[in-house]
């Protein structure tokens, strides 16, 4: 008997065939796999939270109009004053307070270009009334003095359009923002809200035509929506405008409804073009495992084993794949929004599950690939050719 | 032990029926080493396959302890290998991300044998590969572990189809040798084209054109 040194067994896998010893000790395989999926998860997840972002940058730079039901006359100033009582006095919530506003128009930046933005003219002291509504309580500078041109903008604001204490929000040179003279930025107010505030004495003196506008404040949000949908039926068809925050968001999804249409179709060719690279891969892969799929079987290991051996193997992969594609985009997206939006404050979503959820199809999907391929070959699979060298 | 009963198998080659194997009747002692000598493309192989279960005749039947190996479905008939055969073929087959103590483990998976395993590469001799991967391995060390892992577990019948093929004759030799000497009470069916490897083999089968000539006694094999 030849009789031979010691094995030092301490380090030996016990289950030589567990599914993360394959994947493990064949990381050149895997790495690769792992890697494609990685990418797939991270593309889809950030076009889609890119696009989700024009939706959330309509939303977050008109929050602002949800603490409030904007009311405007149609083709008649004189008509504000009886639009006014009419609220007062058939509104099924008691307004907290009623105020009469002008506005002039102005732009702000997106990462789809320029987007219209209203200044809104008010008198100082509901200026107060308007930021305390709006939790804006910090504010850098001072109100804007009544009839003075002077305005009053919030921190996002100030960051989308480079504007400081001193800079010019309207002025005579400026096409977007008109206003005869430089109306000069006096206050920053520090709230997530988008705001432009100027003094309503002023534009009554300088901006033409009139447009004056109604804030109607209810007491809570629950009261706003009531008194919003209340008056969006109450004054339909009648001489008078309403701005709501509830319709916005219906137009928004109205208007996003073909985008997302669209967007599908692109992510579900996509996910069948990577998903059919992916079993291409796969198939070579499992190829040349031929011969250990022929050894094992001819060893007496089943059909079924071997083919839950390879299903677990892929299960690993593509979860592995899916979860660090999530992980890496959440942490792309975060250095987006970093280096990128939070200087112009455009809103972007790092979190956004819509976008992480529509990268769910591509483990499904290849998962279900590479379990078919693996089916298909083990279903005409001779393991005496491969003992017999015929198949190696 | 196993017994076939006029088995025969059949390939068909671009719709022509070849027999590789024709009527044979062959019986396996327990504990006995058989030999089963031919030249090439005479059967022997396609027999050592009938009488593993790895294939079911076209006619005729083989039995392994009263049960019929054409009455067993594909997965009963794997898991009999797995239980109750060992496996050496001409090559010497390893897994490559394996190391040779994981390959020999791979024949009784779920067991706690590592000790067996350790214990049999000691004997073998190559208990200095044990943590080595299959390439950094010569082929006559390759095919002692494979010898290892058909070892592993005491199987009832060892198949060693050709499992000097790849190996000089002194390596060759060796290799039957242990074999031999460390399957216990196990029988060991043994293909060969090489008359001079069943020196030690309690009966010799000849085999000619998928048919056995009369059982050899050890003396007329030379």
């Amino acid at each position: 008997m030849i009789n031979d040194a010691p094995v030092n067994i301490a380090r030996v896998k016990r289950k030589p065939l567990a599914a993360s010893t394959y994947l493990v000790r064949n990381a050149g395989k895997t790495i690769p796999l792992t890697g494609v999926i990685v990418l797939a998860v991270l593309l889809v997840a950030g076009i889609v939270s890119m696009i989700d972002s024009i939706p959330l940058s309509i939303r977050t730079i008109y929050h602002y109009s949800k603490s409030s039901l904007g009311i405007t006359p149609r083709g008649d100033a004189s008509l504000t004053p009886a639009l006014r009582a009419e609220i007062e006095r058939k509104a099924p919530v008691k307004p907290e307070r009623t105020m009469l506003c002008r506005v002039s128009s102005a732009v702000v930046k997106s990462i789809v270009g320029k987007w219209p933005f209203i200044v809104i003219a008010m008198a100082q002291n509901d200026m107060r009334f308007y930021l305390a509504k709006l939790h804006a309580t910090k504010l850098a500078g001072r109100l804007p003095m009544p009839g003075a041109p002077e305005a009053l903008i919030s921190e996002p604001v100030a960051r989308n359009l480079h504007l400081k204490l001193g800079s010019n929000l309207l002025g005579p040179s400026n096409a977007d923002a008109y206003s005869p003279n430089n109306v000069k930025v006096v206050g920053i107010a520090q709230t997530d809200e988008w705001l432009m505030v100027g003094t309503i004495e002023y534009h009554r003196a300088y901006h033409y035509p009139p447009v004056d506008v109604l804030l109607v404040f209810a007491r809570n949000a629950e009261e706003q929506s009531v008194l919003d949908h209340w008056a969006e039926k109450y004054f339909k068809g009648r001489r008078a405008q309403i701005f709501a925050y509830h319709e916005l968001e219906k137009n928004t999804n109205e208007m996003f409804q073909t985008l997302y249409k669209i967007l599908n179709v692109v992510i579900g060719t996509l996910v069948l073009v990577i998903t059919f690279m992916m079993a291409m891969l796969m198939n070579i892969y499992q190829s040349q495992r031929v011969q250990e799929f022929g050894l094992l079987q001819a060893l007496g290991y089943t059909k079924r084993q071997l083919l839950q051996r390879v299903v677990r193997e892929s299960l690993i992969v593509v979860v592995v794949g899916w979860a660090l594609g999530v992980v890496v985009g959440f942490g792309l997206l975060n250095l987006v929004k970093v280096v990128l939006m939070d200087p112009q404050a455009y809103a972007l979503d790092t979190a956004d599950r819509v976008a992480f959820l529509y990268s769910v199809p591509i483990p499904i999907a290849i998962f279900l690939a590479a379990s078919l391929t693996v089916i298909g070959r083990f279903r005409r699979f001779d393991p005496v050719g491969v003992v017999e060298r015929r198949l190696v | 032990m196993i017994r076939a009963e006029k088995a025969s198998l059949v390939y068909h080659d671009h719709g022509k029926e070849v027999f590789a194997c024709r009527e044979v009747d062959l019986a396996v002692q327990s504990g006995e080493f058989l030999g089963i000598l031919g030249p090439s493309g005479s059967g022997k192989s396609s027999l050592l396959y009938l009488l593993s279960g790895l294939k079911t005749p076209s006619s005729g039947s083989v039995t392994y302890q009263s049960r019929r190996f054409d009455t067993l479905n594909d997965e009963e008939r794997s898991r009999l290998r797995l239980r109750e055969f060992g496996f050496i073929f001409q090559q010497p087959f390893l897994l490559g991300y394996l190391s040779s103590l994981e390959n020999v483990l791979v024949a009784r998976p779920g067991e706690e044998r590592v000790e067996e395993a350790a214990e049999l590469l000691e004997s073998l001799g190559v208990s200095e590969r044990a943590h080595r991967l299959p390439h950094e391995l010569s082929v006559g060390e390759k095919q002692r572990v494979c010898v290892a892992r058909a070892l592993l577990g005491s199987p009832k019948v060892i198949f060693a189809d050709e499992p000097t093929a790849a190996l000089d004759h002194r390596n060759g030799e060796q290799v039957v040798d242990l074999l031999d000497r460390h399957r216990g009470e196990g029988s060991l069916v043994m293909v060969t084209h090489d008359p001079s490897m069943l020196a030690a083999a309690d009966r010799v089968v000849s085999l000619i054109d998928g048919r056995p000539e009369l059982p050899l006694d050890r003396a007329s094999a030379f």
